[in-house]
């Protein structure tokens, strides 16, 4: 979905932040000038509030903080909440650029002085003419209006986004010189154009940029917008760090859930589909015993009746239903990629969490969600298609669950310990983690002591190109081996193969 | 998942603006003889290479020596018409190339930025050829008797003047 024709029409309807776009932006940012100046008189309810982010009364209370009245301030904070801009940080700096020429046009003119050339004396004056010309004016305060439409507000993870931002002069002086940089999430990768432009736009005029970004799975607000003014000289400079109105994108990956997975044999009373070693009733046979009485008559072995009247009972592997519940881990130390582009381990945790759920909830196991990380992640076993929502959504949007690495450092222990607590009794753990520490190997060995039979689902994120490479990677799979040997069940998921395949070779494994 | 790759350096159409604006420059020097010429020929390309790589030395070197193929016109007798806008024709070439150069630093070659570089060029031109108009009719109808150092000693002054009043 990269047609650039998508954008440029400029569809409201296609999600844009600010629905009145298309319907008349520029009458809209008339009256957005004119609110400027009500706020100064006092009479903040007559303002039209309509039309995205205006940026007036900030920039002018930076260049007169002290002239600020109170009233002022309180009326620009609703008007932030209400059209969700601030400055953020603004510096103004000279450049200094025209300081060589006023030294050139001296020694020119000293020159000139100095071998009686006219025409070298009248070079200095034009320089000073320059020198004059940087320094009467300064960059202007700006006041703007920002727009920012997407193509598509929920893509689907891997589409391309087209951004539109339109962003309009709402002044009475021109700006001869803006420079207007986009912050756009580190998370997604711009694929085409700069999320930069650069003009000069005069009293209501406009210029819109646009760019494509990749969706990633997340919740992203583009809100951020870096204006720079210069004077027409060039001689100083204003950057303003402004948040706008965010414009939302938010990317949930499709429901996809993997065949069936293998779990352990820890169980619910209820029944379901795990094939356990207490006979009952089910579909699998188990054994043949003596009748007793009140026996099922469907149980009984009727042919065994014809043959010596005996009776006997089938017996048949009772099948119940597994509490689940999937663990990622959110580490700073996980986030580890091979090479230089690809997803990181966690992307494919998180991915590999989003499809066992799915497939666990299809086959009727009751699934809870946890993480180790800064945020307290926790979504209790249930089933149903309720809990289903809010765990797409959850692993989809939450911002732990981004694919940047946190801040700062996760400490396991206590996370352990909460996670423990919160644990039912019977579940077992599907604990998603590269592995590529010690610490992830204890999480899941005090899970397995503990009496929640752990399955771990490792990404691998190593490669064997360098020797140190190659050390970590044997590292890895020596841990793997060690859990392997203390009975947990480890599915090791290299990076070119698909989570299915992995399953897939595990079970076989498994079953033999 | 191949991104778009941010160059920052100035585009084609900013070496343009100042390769124009350089060629007026090296003209102005035409007067001053063949050494003048080539020295300011050869700062202009200089110049327009520190454009296109971005490097603000580079520019401002090349400037130095374009300018300097004016005052050497200057001193081997070209008159003050072509040493005066010659003079502007450099800086130009200088202003809009270092503008450009921060351009490229702030929003990278791919943008669309031709409107407010040639903006800028403009302006710088205008301002120009105003001082140089201003020098020039200084220079025709101006006190001709005052001796050249009382000129330069008010040239100083009105320097001060202009960056006092802006403090």
């Amino acid at each position: 979905m990269s047609d650039p024709a998508d954008s440029t029409d400029g569809t409201a309807s296609d999600g844009g932040t600010n629905a009145t776009a298309s319907d008349g932006g520029t009458d809209a940012t008339t009256t957005e000038t004119s609110a400027a100046d009500a706020a100064t008189g006092g009479q903040p309810e007559s303002r039209d509030r309509s039309v995205g982010v205006r940026e007036p009364a900030a920039a002018r209370s930076d260049a007169d903080p002290t002239d600020a009245e109170p009233g002022d301030e309180a009326d620009e904070a609703s008007d932030d909440a209400a059209n969700g801009l601030t400055v953020r940080s603004v510096t103004t700096r000279r450049t200094n650029r025209w300081v060589g020429v006023a030294g050139l046009s001296f020694l020119t003119g000293g020159l000139g002085v100095a071998t009686s050339t006219r025409p070298l004396l009248l070079a200095a004056v034009v320089g000073v003419v320059y020198l004059a010309y940087a320094n009467v004016s300064s960059a202007p305060a700006p006041s703007l209006s920002v727009v920012r439409q997407v193509s598509d507000s929920m893509p689907e993870p891997g589409e391309d986004v087209t951004v539109t931002v339109t962003v309009t002069n709402t002044g009475d002086r021109s700006i001869p010189d803006l420079r207007l940089v986009e912050q756009v999430p580190e998370a997604l990768s711009v694929v085409e154009g700069p999320a930069r432009t650069a003009t000069a736009l005069r009293p209501g005029a406009a210029v819109t940029f646009s760019y494509s970004v990749t969706a990633r799975r997340g919740e992203f607000d583009l809100d951020g917008l870096t204006v720079i003014v210069r004077n027409a000289s060039g001689s100083e400079e204003r950057e303003y760090d402004v948040a706008t109105q965010p414009t939302t994108l938010t990317c949930v990956p499709p429901v996809d859930a993997t065949e069936e997975v293998p779990l352990h044999a820890l169980t619910s009373p209820y029944t379901g589909r795990v094939a356990t070693d207490t006979t009952g009733s089910g579909v699998e046979f188990a054994s043949v015993r003596e009748y007793q009485h009140g026996d099922p008559l469907s149980r009984l072995d009727w042919n065994r009746y014809a043959r010596d009247g005996s009776l006997a009972t089938m017996e048949f592997r009772e099948e119940r239903m597994a509490t689940v519940v999937l663990v990622v881990d959110l580490r700073p130390a996980a986030y580890v990629q091979s090479g230089e582009d690809g997803r990181n381990a966690v992307e494919r945790s998180i991915d590999a969490t989003h499809r066992l759920f799915n497939s666990l909830l299809d086959t009727g196991d009751r699934v809870g969600i946890a993480a180790f990380s800064e945020a307290d992640i926790w979504l209790p076993p249930g089933a149903g298609p309720t809990h289903r929502a809010e765990a797409r959504h959850l692993l989809a949007t939450h911002p732990a669950l981004s694919p940047t690495p946190p801040a700062e450092r996760v400490y396991v222990r206590p996370a352990l310990r909460l996670l423990v607590g919160r644990l039912p009794d019977d579940a077992q753990v599907v604990f998603c983690s590269p592995m590529v520490d010690t610490a992830a190997a204890y999480v899941a060995r005090r899970l397995h002591v503990r009496g929640h039979p752990v399955t771990i689902v490792s990404p691998d994120p190593t490669r064997r190109d360098t020797v140190g490479r190659t050390l970590a990677s044997v590292e890895r799979s020596n841990r793997l081996s060690d859990l392997r040997a203390s009975g947990l069940r480890v599915i090791d998921w290299a990076d070119d193969e698909s989570l299915y395949e992995a399953l897939e070779r595990a079970r076989r494994r498994w079953s033999a | 998942m191949t991104g778009y790759e941010l160059v920052r350096r100035p585009s084609r159409q900013s070496v343009a603006i100042a390769g124009v604006a350089g060629s007026f420059a090296v003209a102005a020097s035409v007067p001053g003889g063949p050494t003048a010429t080539a020295i300011a020929l050869a700062g202009v390309v200089v110049v327009l290479a520190g454009v296109w790589r971005g490097r603000h030395r580079i520019v401002d070197g090349g400037s130095l020596v374009a300018f300097g193929g004016v005052v050497v016109a200057a001193l081997s007798g070209a008159g003050a018409m072509p040493v005066v806008f010659g003079s502007v024709a450099a800086v130009v070439a200088w202003d809009s190339a270092t503008n450009s150069i921060t351009l490229g630093e702030q929003v990278g070659r791919g943008a669309d930025t031709g409107r407010v570089e040639a903006l800028h060029a403009l302006f710088s031109a205008a301002v120009g050829v105003l001082g140089g108009g201003l020098a020039f009719v200084l220079f025709r109808v101006g006190p001709t008797r005052q001796p050249v150092t009382t000129l330069f000693v008010l040239l100083l002054a009105a320097a001060v003047l202009v960056v006092a009043l802006n403090r």
